[in-house]
């Protein structure tokens, strides 16, 4: 009896949209403890409207957009995570300000904390961002090639790692993720493996190496974990979703398969003369140039993802942050026997 | 003063690049001339900042939405790239080629076509024009994809001949017609939903998608067609292939090449009317098209070896285009080593300067030549070439100012300053009036070694940015 394992795409949500109901560029995504979904808009440096963050829920409600692009309070430039505490309160990482925010989930600008620097409590591109079970956060101070930890107020608690290539080395790492079993992984984007730590910042293993083959990643921007251990990566470099097994053995991958959202199908029935257009098209097919050239395939065909930047486990679904198609992909994984 | 042999090197990697520093032009000079020419036309590019790098802190830079984006990105491969000649030739042909954002609202397809450039810009000029005929931009800017069997559109067709290979005066209307219907059935893939989304700037409902050739044979008139004296049921290749082989073809090519990379010819229009600045060098290249089989880099390895390029009449005559000004300054300044959020504000400055790329104002393309510079635009380059190399922070200055310093030793005069400066800004070569000019600065803020402060450097070398040498290449 064999079991063969896969994940499947449940639906798609989410449309580009530079203001209000969308995305643009969305790098990362968090739920707070009603289930609502806050969408981090990265947005872009010649239309800044998309750096905002997009309130919605599981069955594609919409309930609003706040924040914007600027240096106040409140504002960001290059946000590049978003996690939330235990107590509701939302963290903006912003790499290019070298800062934390905290909001309330309606907006309410709380505090902030931390500048450019390499000392305690400084940061030289604040990414990824995540909370363990204890409320303390976990921030990847990515061009510092390290993990800075602090308290649920911004104090600073401790540090580990360095920037290098060794194991337990970081170089331009990007997204972190807290697993139950007290274990972080992070990304390390720039030495193409997920790297896998105690919380007190003891190296444990790292997993993958780098390539464009199946069970090799390229710049991987982020991992969840199942609730069997399990390995989800966002595949950034190779733009596809890939699976390893707890003892870092590779199971599967998938390359995307977005639909219609429901956004996005409200968006076409109301403009009949692109929805007629788009279903005489033919949206998959073959060319020579996408011969080890993904990034040119996925511009091409719109169902495959495009530079995914975060993954989130929810309820048995897996959310991907499919960021330069602005939307959010959704899946589940199924065993069969 | 720099040997001439410094000079010529610096005049040549002016004009195949955007300008070296001293360091650099000591290195090419020990190679030789011609080795460098060699190594030019047959090295592929490094780029210090990849691809990956940009796309994670600039996602927009590489899958563009907008306007402006896929012009930053192509500038900071400029910038970034340790031989930039490859960009340089995507510049010539985007002049040429000119294909605007104004009506395709895709930037993808935009960057595609410049690689396409990079890809086929120094090879056989008959791929080139295919390429160029298949290429999704080209087709949805002149309307190719609206060229039907019995109803044709002729604005390819006549672009192909007026602008992109002949020129007026070599072709009747009649030919220009049985060009359109050449190239009936050469069209983009889904074209009635990729114009839709381009006609109503629709990025929904996931962005914009890029785009491919389709030929559909139901669409083609494949009847016979009579172009230029010869006659056959022609397609679009037959009558790129007839086009390759005219005179008028290899002299209109030869006369963009010369004006681009020796002298600054007239614009355009004024051709059948103004003879060329070197006729005999037009000639050459000319015989060297036939000659090398059409072959783009062939006629430039016999240019940049000639005597017509290697003189000094030549030297410094052009003006710089907006983006060769930038992308030159910025070269030297070396202050976006890695991606930031000032790149598109520094990028922007080439638009106020009246190139905008990728969104050219007309299918002719820019005006070069005088034509950059107007009141308006003068004040925006003397602005932005003074500003960014009187900055002392940048990386690029820092190192310049701190070679001025040791080099100077106990050897200081005015003369010997402005020297120094002048070569390490890329063995600059400045008239009487300007050097008297930087004589009479020195004279009043700097008497000796001690007043070699960053300050007083810094306003020399923002003096250096504002005059009209350095405005040229």
């Amino acid at each position: 009896m064999t079991t063969s394992f896969k994940i499947e795409s449940r639906k798609t949500m989410g449309i580009a949209a530079m203001q209000g109901r969308g995305f643009y560029y969305p790098f990362d995504l968090s739920f707070d403890s009603n289930n609502r979904i806050y969408v981090l808009g990265r947005g872009h440096d010649y239309d800044t409207r998309g750096c905002r963050i997009t309130v919605m829920d599981m069955n594609e409600e919409y309930h609003g957009t706040f924040a914007s692009f600027g240096t106040q309070d409140g504002q960001f430039m290059w946000p590049s995570s978003i996690a939330i505490s235990n107590s509701d309160k939302i963290y903006v990482s912003d790499e290019y300000l070298n800062k934390i925010t905290i909001m309330t989930t309606e907006g309410k600008f709380i505090s902030s904390f931390g500048q450019f620097g390499k000392g305690d409590g400084e940061f030289d591109g604040p990414n990824g961002l995540v909370f363990d079970n204890e409320n303390k956060l976990y921030i990847v101070d990515h061009r510092n090639g390290r993990i800075q930890v602090f308290d649920e107020e911004g104090n600073f608690i401790q540090k580990f790692s360095s920037q290098g290539t060794s194991e337990g080395n970081l170089y331009l790492p990007w997204g972190i993720t807290f697993h139950s079993d007290d274990r972080l992984y992070v990304s390390d984007w720039g030495n193409h493996r997920i790297q896998e730590f105690t919380t007190n910042g003891e190296f444990v293993r790292s997993v993958g190496s780098k390539g464009d083959q199946e069970e090799n990643i390229l710049h991987p921007s982020s991992c969840a974990i199942d609730d069997k251990g399990n390995i989800y990566i966002s595949d950034w470099g190779n733009h596809k979703l890939k699976v390893f097994d707890k003892e870092g053995d590779f199971l599967c991958s998938n390359r995307g398969e977005a639909t219609l959202s429901e956004w996005a199908k409200d968006f076409l029935n109301t403009n009949v003369e692109e929805k007629e257009a788009r279903l005489k098209s033919k949206l998959v097919f073959e060319l020579e140039s996408f011969k080890n050239d993904p990034f040119n395939e996925s511009a091409h065909i719109e169902k495959l993802f495009w530079c995914p930047t975060s993954l989130t486990f929810h309820k048995g679904n897996l959310l991907i942050v499919d960021s330069s198609r602005h939307r959010i992909q959704v899946y589940n994984k199924v065993y069969k026997i | 003063m720099s040997s001439n042999e410094i000079l010529l090197m610096a005049h040549l990697m002016r004009r195949v690049g955007f300008g070296s520093t001293k360091d650099e032009l000591n290195k090419y000079v020990k190679k030789g001339y011609d080795n460098q020419v060699d190594e030019i036309l047959d090295l592929e590019p490094n780029y210090e900042v990849s691809t990956h790098m940009i796309n994670r802190y600039q996602p927009d830079y590489e899958s563009p939405m907008g306007s402006s984006a896929n012009g930053a990105t192509w500038l900071y491969r400029m910038v970034w790239s340790d031989f930039p000649f490859k960009d340089k030739i995507s510049l010539f042909w985007h002049g040429i080629f000119a294909t605007g954002y104004a009506k395709l609202a895709n930037g993808y397809v935009l960057a595609d076509q410049i690689k396409m450039f990079s890809n086929y810009g120094l090879g056989n000029y008959q791929d080139l024009l295919l390429q160029l005929s298949k290429d999704p931009a080209m087709i949805i800017w002149l309307d190719n994809c609206e060229s039907h069997k019995g109803a044709i559109n002729e604005n390819y067709g006549r672009e192909l001949l007026e602008l992109f290979s002949m020129g007026t005066g070599n072709y009747t209307e009649k030919d220009i017609k049985e060009v359109a219907r050449a190239f009936t059935g050469w069209t983009i893939a889904n074209k009635d939903y990729m114009t839709a989304k381009s006609q109503r700037d629709s990025v929904w409902p996931y962005g914009r998608l890029a785009m491919h050739f389709e030929y559909k044979e139901d669409d083609h008139d494949g009847d016979e067609k009579t172009f230029l004296g010869e006659t056959g049921k022609f397609n679009g290749e037959d009558i790129i292939e007839i086009i390759c082989k005219q005179k008028a073809t290899a002299k209109f090519i030869s006369r963009h090449i010369y004006s681009f990379f020796v002298e600054d010819e007239p614009p355009v229009p004024e051709w059948p009317y103004k003879k060329p600045n070197n006729p005999e060098a037009i000639e050459a290249l000319s015989e060297v098209y036939f000659d090398k089989g059409y072959n783009i880099k062939e006629m430039l390895r016999f240019l940049f070896k000639s005597k017509f390029f290697k003189s000094e009449k030549v030297w410094n005559k052009r003006v710089k285009s907006p983006i060769e000004l930038v992308a030159g300054t910025l070269r030297i300044t070396k202050e976006f080593h890695r991606p930031d959020k000032e790149q598109s504000l520094t990028n922007s400055h080439t638009q106020f300067m009246g190139q905008h790329a990728m969104n050219p104002p007309s299918v002719e393309g820019w005006h070069w030549g005088t034509e950059w510079l107007d009141s308006g635009t003068v004040v925006e380059r003397v602005n932005f070439s003074s500003s960014k190399l009187g900055n002392v922070n940048n990386l690029g200055i820092r190192k310049i100012i701190d070679n001025i310093k040791s080099n100077i030793s106990n050897q200081f005069t005015p003369e010997f300053l402005i020297e120094i400066v002048l070569e390490e800004l890329g063995a600059i070569i400045v008239s009487k009036t300007t050097k008297e000019t930087l004589n009479d600065f020195v004279k009043s803020k700097i008497d000796s070694e001690k007043d070699l402060t960053d300050d007083n450097l810094s306003e020399f070398l923002q003096l250096v940015g504002a005059m009209p040498e350095y405005q040229r290449t």
